[in-house]
C-alpha cells in the first residue's frame, strides 16, 4: 500500500506539489490525472525515491521513501516521461542489464526477460539497437525494463503519449491486464484514458488535489447537470423566459452560435419533452436538439481551470 | 558488486556499439607511437638509446586530451537523455555507479596501453632495454591515466554538457600536469611539487617506485571519486 501524507515538494521556492495527500490500496489502478504542470511528475519523482519530498511524508508497504529508499526501490517499476533509455544498446542487453542491476538471479533471468518481451510484444525487435526503434516500441521497451523483476507496484509517467491510437489502445489493455495483480499508478492528461483503465482518479491541478474517486463517483459528485442545446428558426422573442418557467428548468441563457439557446435541468431530468411542447405552443420552429450529461472532459475543465 | 560489474558491462556494450570508440583507442595509439619513433627530443631513432622513456613523455601530454575525451560522456550523458533517472531509482547506490562508470574507463584505458606495448616489445627486438624501468613505467603511467579518468569521472557527474565536462577535466589536468616546475625555489615549490602530477611519474619512469607516488595517485582517485558520488547524491539535498 502506498500512503503519502501532506506532501510538499518545491523547487527553488515554486511549489510544484503543495500538500497533497492519499492513499493506493494493493492492486488498484490509480489515475493520476491534471493538467501539463500540475505536479504528477513530481509527485512520482518524489514516489520511487528520485528525490526527496520538501516536507511531509510519503510511505510504500509501511516503509518511508527517505529512509529505506532501496527496499522499496525494489518493489518499484518505474517508467518515467518519454521513456529515457539507452539509445546505443540494443533491446535484449538492456533489458539484460535491468536484470543485472536489479539483482535478479542469472537462472532466472532468461524467463524474466521472456516474460516481458512477449507481454509487450516485443519479440521482433530484440536485437535492435533502441535509438532505431520507433516511439511506440521504445514505450514498450520502456514499460519492459519496468516489469522485468516483476514490481509489485508499478508508476508509469505518461506512458501513452506520444503514441498512435492503436498502440494507445493496446498500452491501455497492457496496463489493464497488469493491474489484476499489481498496484498500478500512471498519469495521463487523457480524460478516456481513466475513464477505460482506473479503479480510481484523482485531479490534481497546481500542487493540489481538486478531486478523487471512481470515475462514476466524480462524474456524480460534480455538479451533475443535464444540458440541452436548441436551435429555432428563427428566433422569437421571449424565448428565455418561456424556457425558465418551463418545470425542471435551471437555467437558461443564449448558446455561442446565432439562434441557438442552453437549458440546464437537474442531473438525470430530461427536459426535451417538456422543450418541445413549449416550441409548438409557440409556434417556434425547432430546428435542433442535442441532449448531454456532464462529461468527465467537463469536471476536469470545472476543476482545473 | 554484481551491480557495479552489470554497469560497467553496459558501458563497455554501449561504447564499443559504436566505431567511435575504435577510432578513438586506434588513434591514441598510433599518434603515441610515431611521436614516440619519429618526433622531438626523445624520437627513438634519432637518439638511439633503447628505452622508452619518450612514450611515456609524450603519451601522457596526449592523454591530456584523450582521457577527457572518453570520460566526459559517463554521468553527462545520462543527465542529459534522462537516463540517469531511471538509472538511480533502481536498487543501485550513487557510489556503485560511479564506480561502475569508472571500472569502464579503465578498461577502455587498459585496452589502450596493451596497443602501446607495440613500442616496449618493438624496443625489445631491436635493442636490449632495461625491462625492469619498462614495467615501472607502465605501473606509473597506468597509475596516472588512472587519475586522469576519475577527475574527468568526477566533472562529468556536476553537468548535463559533455562539452563543459571536457573542458573542466582538460583544464584540472592541465593545471595539476603544468604547475610542476612554475616556481622553482621557497616553500611554495615544495607545496607544488607535492600536488603536480608531473613531480609524482617522474620516479616510476627512472625505475624507482616511491610509496608516496602510489599514495599521490590513489588519493587522487579516491578523492575523484568521492566527489563524483556526492555530486550524484547531491540532487538529494535539494529539499
Amino acid at each position: 500500500m502506498i500512503s503519502v501524507d501532506r506532501l510538499e515538494k518545491s523547487y527553488d521556492g515554486f511549489k510544484a506539489v503543495d500538500g497533497i495527500s492519499f492513499e493506493v490500496e494493493s492492486g488498484q489502478i490509480l489515475g493520476f490525472l491534471g493538467p501539463n504542470g500540475a505536479g504528477k511528475t513530481t509527485t512520482m519523482k518524489v514516489l520511487t525515491c528520485f528525490m526527496p519530498p520538501t516536507s511531509g511524508t510519503v510511505t510504500v508497504d509501511g516503509l518511508s521513501v527517505t529512509e529505506h529508499s532501496k527496499e522499496i526501490r525494489k518493489k518499484i517499476g518505474y517508467f518515467p516521461e518519454h521513456a529515457p533509455i539507452y539509445a546505443d544498446m540494443n533491446v535484449v542487453d538492456y533489458l539484460q542489464f535491468v536484470a543485472d542491476v536489479r539483482g535478479i538471479e542469472k537462472a532466472q533471468q532468461t524467463a524474466a526477460i521472456k516474460h516481458v518481451i512477449e507481454i509487450t510484444s516485443l519479440g521482433d525487435m530484440v536485437q535492435k539497437d533502441i535509438g532505431e526503434l520507433s516511439k511506440g516500441f521504445r514505450q514498450r521497451v520502456g514499460l519492459a525494463q519496468a516489469m522485468v523483476h516483476n514490481p509489485d507496484i508499478l508508476i508509469l509517467d505518461e506512458p501513452t503519449t506520444g503514441l498512435d491510437p492503436n498502440q494507445i489502445v493496446e498500452i491501455r489493455s497492457l496496463i489493464k491486464e497488469i493491474g489484476k495483480e499489481k498496484t498500478v499508478i500512471f498519469s495521463t492528461h487523457i480524460l478516456q484514458e481513466v475513464t477505460a483503465t482506473c479503479d480510481n482518479v484523482m485531479i490534481i491541478n497546481k500542487g493540489k488535489i481538486v478531486a478523487k474517486g471512481s470515475p462514476d463517483q466524480l462524474m456524480a459528485n460534480a455538479e451533475g447537470k443535464g444540458i440541452l442545446n436548441i436551435e429555432l428558426n428563427p428566433a422569437a422573442n421571449g424565448v428565455l423566459e418561456k424556457l425558465s418557467a418551463l418545470e425542471g428548468v435551471t437555467g437558461t441563457r443564449e448558446g455561442k452560435d446565432k439562434n441557438t439557446f442552453v437549458i440546464e435541468s437537474a442531473k438525470d431530468t430530461d427536459v426535451r419533452e417538456a422543450v418541445f411542447k413549449c416550441a409548438v405552443k409557440n409556434k417556434w420552429i425547432l430546428m435542433g436538439m442535442n441532449y448531454n450529461q456532464t462529461s468527465l472532459e467537463d469536471v476536469f475543465r470545472q476543476l482545473t481551470e | 558488486m554484481n551491480t557495479i560489474f552489470a554497469l560497467m558491462r553496459k558501458e563497455l556494450k554501449s561504447y564499443f556499439n559504436s566505431p567511435i570508440a575504435f577510432i578513438v583507442i586506434a588513434v591514441f595509439i598510433i599518434l603515441s607511437t610515431w611521436i614516440f619513433f619519429y618526433y622531438g627530443d626523445y624520437a627513438f631513432f634519432d637518439r638511439g638509446i633503447s628505452d622508452i622513456r619518450g612514450l611515456f613523455q609524450y603519451s601522457s601530454l596526449i592523454l591530456l586530451f584523450f582521457a577527457p575525451a572518453i570520460s566526459m560522456r559517463l554521468i553527462a550523458e545520462e543527465k542529459y537523455n534522462g537516463t540517469l533517472e531511471l538509472l538511480v531509482t533502481m536498487p543501485i547506490e550513487d557510489y556503485e555507479i560511479v564506480i561502475g562508470k569508472y571500472l569502464y574507463t579503465l578498461v577502455v584505458y587498459a585496452i589502450m596501453l596493451l596497443g602501446l606495448m607495440v613500442t616496449p616489445i618493438t624496443v625489445m627486438l631491436i635493442g636490449e632495454p632495461e625491462v625492469g624501468v619498462i614495467l615501472t613505467s607502465y605501473l606509473g603511467f597506468f597509475l596516472l591515466g588512472a587519475s586522469y579518468f576519475a577527475i574527468g569521472t568526477a566533472a562529468s557527474a556536476f553537468t548535463k554538457n559533455q562539452i563543459i565536462a571536457f573542458i573542466v577535466t582538460f583544464l584540472l589536468l592541465g593545471v595539476l600536469y603544468l604547475i610542476g616546475g612554475a616556481v622553482s625555489s621557497g616553500p611554495l615549490a615544495a607545496i607544488i611539487d607535492t600536488i603536480s602530477i608531473h613531480g609524482h611519474f617522474e620516479n616510476f619512469f627512472k625505475g624507482i617506485i616511491d610509496i608516496r607516488d602510489i599514495v599521490y595517485f590513489i588519493s587522487i582517485i579516491a578523492l575523484s571519486l568521492y566527489v563524483a558520488s556526492t555530486a550524484l547524491t547531491s540532487r538529494k539535498f535539494l529539499k
